[in-house]
């Protein structure tokens, strides 16, 4: 089988003439880079010490989840959604870690950076994870294996951290590309990964039907089980079935888009995803919480974290959600979207306790108790401004305005930028909401991955 | 009640009348209507919402005296539809005839006897010379909220300031002063908090006529409008009750950094680079020794810049404004040039005219970050 080549291109001389592209490189438009276990390469450039050990980010408490983990802790079997429970059995020795999501949201702002040098056209997937459409920059940087390298160079000479790129012609196949450029684990330590992987168009099918089909969008495990039980392991498995023999397995809709995709074809564009993004944070609780006053006090924690994180990568929301489930495990979200735009945590807390006090929802949460607590900044932009007013003047003679107590927005987005550079000069724990002084330790309130959770 | 109009003086009267109509009377379906009262070869058409009640008055034919009310909306419609030539209405129990030609209504009259009687206006009568009282109007009204929620801030404050007229408003993010030196309204101490919604209407019918009288009462301000040709209008609004906030304190007493620009020059390049302002984005201001720079940038959509000679003493500053507060500034400082001063980005700025000290437009920035 004729695995897909790899290209050593060397980075591309910016000083040099347009680039020449032949027909065939340009179809290959499609670029996918996703940055190698990128919460701990976050950790290790913070305490190089950490390097080579097995580290685990993630909850660590009695409900925690494992967010990501290093290589060398992947090697135990660990991976990333797994509970935090099990990833101890499996790696003892691992160094937990509850991750710093304001400085990840830092390090995603900057990556965004690099590729928005290459090309505008830019669709997040996560923090450290784009497809970027480069058919507009052939001309300048070279085809697509170039871009890939000089890409993947600046990461790591500009950020300190290590990245794999696919490319290919479509988002199915840059994506895969991009994983088998990935570094590989193992008990005898961890093999380097080829770093930039191009899927040419002639081996595009060769190099899909050796994966397995858990690779493809769409399979989950019911379908996984489903295939599996007719012999249908490799996505090239899957390409030999009829499509109409699929769809009587799996229905119609599913089918016809599996088969698809098992013979490469898959047309999404990439898009840019401003305005579909969103960023959140959630957590878990230990035991059920029915009291409303200690949601209040998680609201508070989520807003800090999930507002620095929006502030960190030069947004503002319009939306606020929350997101509860219940005891019973029934999940429901509510969202509003008030008339100014969000960016610090006062305004997220405002919002999200509107959302919260709402008496329905009150009811259930005394009577079913919540489990997980999330909190969301959504239609997030580029932030466009707080009109300010004379209000607080106003205020102090005799007019009667809206703002009640607390000091108005603008008060809060100036204290919000001091805040913000105590804690890029001093680090998250060095100032936080006052809610939160009293936190009990360890108690629930420290298990959040938050600018302000303690790091070891 | 029978008499005859020109189509024309007609629809004029029923539409300066009819704009006191606002359908919030609510529980007062009279109040949708405009009176008609026919008498001495006189038409008054009378339209009110209770709060403001305009009357507006023309010479016709009457041919037998009377009065009543008619739905305002559907009476204006039927007579602008009409040809231009000699209308008359008539009627008799509950129901108006509109003639003309060969056309003919027949409207269901509103309960006359609901409608609300207006006390013949109080007060000692002073005028006002009408073009200055306009003027001055439109330089401050287009600074008064329309937030019914916070209903002091909808007026604009009449106060007497040495001896001549100030007028007020503010809707929180702006503040208009405006001095009228030789108009004297209001005695010494006085002042009164009118609506700007009255005021502006006030300000449409100013139009030619030389003079305004004004007659202050107790809860109510009264205008009466004579103008040379066509109808003479009065315009009676409650005031709003309640204090003005402190505006004086608003002003900063010295700014350190000090634009001058050409008006016109300024409100082009302001209005060109708005166009890039979208979705509410603020227009921003670069300030530096002897150039002015404007850039507005809108994510998605794009973006303009635009530099413009101005002198400039103070320190290097960027500033942003919503740009349709700035540009409502500019327009209304009339004058060849105008003036800028700054404190920092988050302060108020001012705009002053070159044409003298009477006028100032306070503004409050948009922060960016």
């Amino acid at each position: 089988m004729g695995g897909p080549r790899l290209h050593q291109t060397g980075a591309p001389n910016m000083s040099q003439r347009a680039h020449e592209v032949g027909a065939a490189q340009r179809r290959l438009r499609v670029l996918h880079l996703d940055i190698d276990a990128f919460f701990v390469a976050v950790e290790v450039l913070r305490d190089p010490s950490l390097r080579g050990l097995p580290v685990i980010v993630g909850g660590t408490g009695k409900r925690g989840v494992v967010a990501a983990a290093s290589y060398e802790a992947r090697a135990y079997g660990v991976h990333s959604a797994m509970p935090t429970s099990i990833a101890r059995k499996r790696c003892p020795n691992a160094i937990f870690l509850h991750g710093d999501h304001g400085r990840y949201g830092e390090v995603s702002a900057k990556l965004h950076e690099v590729f928005r040098t290459v090309t505008p056209v830019i669709e997040p997937i996560a923090l450290d994870e784009a497809f970027l459409d480069i058919g507009g920059a052939f001309r300048l940087f070279g085809d697509g294996a170039a871009i890939a390298t000089t890409l993947r160079n600046r990461i790591l000479d500009e950020l300190g951290l290590a990245s794999s790129v696919g490319v290919a012609r479509n988002k199915l196949l840059a994506k895969l590309a991009s994983e088998a450029a990935k570094p590989k684990a193992s008990r005898d330590g961890t093999r380097p990964g080829r770093g930039v992987v191009v899927v040419a168009v002639e081996d595009e099918l060769d190099f899909l039907h050796a994966h397995p089909i858990r690779g493809l969008w769409g399979v989950g495990p019911k379908t996984h089980e489903r295939l599996a039980a007719i012999g249908v392991h490799t996505i090239g498995d899957l390409a030999k079935i009829p499509t109409d023999a699929l769809c009587a397995t799996l229905g119609r809709a599913s089918g016809q888009h599996l088969s698809q995709l098992s013979m490469g074809i898959d047309d999404r564009p990439v898009v840019s995803g401003r305005g579909a993004k969103s960023i959140s944070h959630e957590q878990t609780f230990p035991t059920d919480h029915h009291d409303l006053e200690a949601l209040h006090g998680v609201v508070v924690r989520l807003a800090d974290a999930v507002s620095a994180r929006v502030r960190a990568a030069s947004l503002a929301a319009s939306t606020v959600q929350i997101k509860l489930r219940f005891g019973d495990f029934q999940t429901i979200t509510r969202s509003v979207s008030p008339e100014d735009e969000l960016t610090t945590a006062t305004q997220f807390i405002k919002a999200a306790s509107t959302l919260l006090n709402d008496p329905e929802l009150v009811a259930a949460i005394e009577e079913r108790g919540v489990r997980l607590l999330g909190l969301g900044a959504a239609n997030l932009a580029s932030p466009i401004g707080l009109q300010l007013s004379f209000d607080a003047q106003l205020d102090a003679t005799n007019d009667v305005s809206s703002t009640a107590g607390g000091g108005s927005d603008a008060d809060w987005a100036e204290v919000t930028e001091t805040l913000d550079d105590i804690r890029a000069r001093f680090g998250d724990a060095a100032i936080g909401p006052g809610r939160l002084v009293n936190a009990r330790e360890p108690g629930p309130g420290r298990e959040l991955w938050g600018p302000q959770a303690d790091k070891r | 009640m029978k008499f005859r109009c020109e189509r024309d003086l007609l629809l004029g009267v029923l539409s300066t009348a009819g704009r006191a109509v606002t359908g919030r009377g609510g529980a007062l379906p009279v109040l949708s209507g405009v009176r008609l009262e026919a008498n001495d070869n006189q038409l008054v058409a009378t339209g009110s919402d209770l709060d403001l009640t305009i009357r507006s008055t023309i010479d016709v034919a009457v041919e037998t005296a009377g009065a009543t009310v008619v739905p305002a909306r559907l009476i204006s419609e039927i007579v602008r539809s009409l040809d231009v030539g000699a209308v008359e209405i008539e009627v008799t129990g509950d129901e108006a005839r509109v003639t003309s030609g060969r056309s003919q209504f027949a409207v269901r009259t509103l309960p006359i006897d609901d409608f609300p009687r207006l006390d013949p206006p109080a007060g000692e009568q002073v005028s006002v010379p009408a073009d200055d009282l306009a003027a001055g109007l439109k330089q401050v009204v287009l600074a008064a909220s329309s937030d019914d929620a916070r209903p002091i801030l909808t007026g604009v404050l009449m106060t007497a300031e040495e001896g001549g007229l100030r007028l007020v408003a503010t809707d929180s993010y702006r503040l208009a002063v405006r001095d009228l030196p030789d108009a004297t309204v209001l005695g010494e101490g006085q002042k009164v908090l009118v609506p700007s919604r009255a005021l502006g209407e006030l300000i449409r019918v100013l139009g030619s006529a030389k003079e305004v009288h004004v007659r202050l009462g107790e809860r109510d301000v009264t205008f009466d409008v004579a103008p040379e040709d066509g109808a003479k209008v009065q315009l009676t609004t409650r005031l709003i009750e309640g204090e003005f906030p402190n505006y004086r304190q608003l002003i900063p007493a010295s700014y350190p950094n000090e634009l001058t620009v050409g008006r016109e020059t300024f409100l082009d390049a302001v209005r060109r680079v708005k166009l890039m302002a979208r979705e509410a984005t603020p227009l921003r201001l670069t300030l530096s020794e002897d150039s002015l720079e404007l850039m507005a940038v809108t994510q998605d959509v794009g973006e303009a810049h635009e530099q413009l000679d101005a002198s400039y003493s103070g320190a290097e500053l960027t500033i942003a404004f919503n740009p349709d507060y700035l540009i409502a500034g500019i327009e209304a400082a009339s004058g060849d040039e105008v003036t800028l001063q700054t404190l920092d980005a988050l302060k108020p700025a001012v705009l002053r005219t070159s044409e003298g000290p009477d006028y100032l437009y306070l503004l409050m920035p948009v922060r960016v970050s």
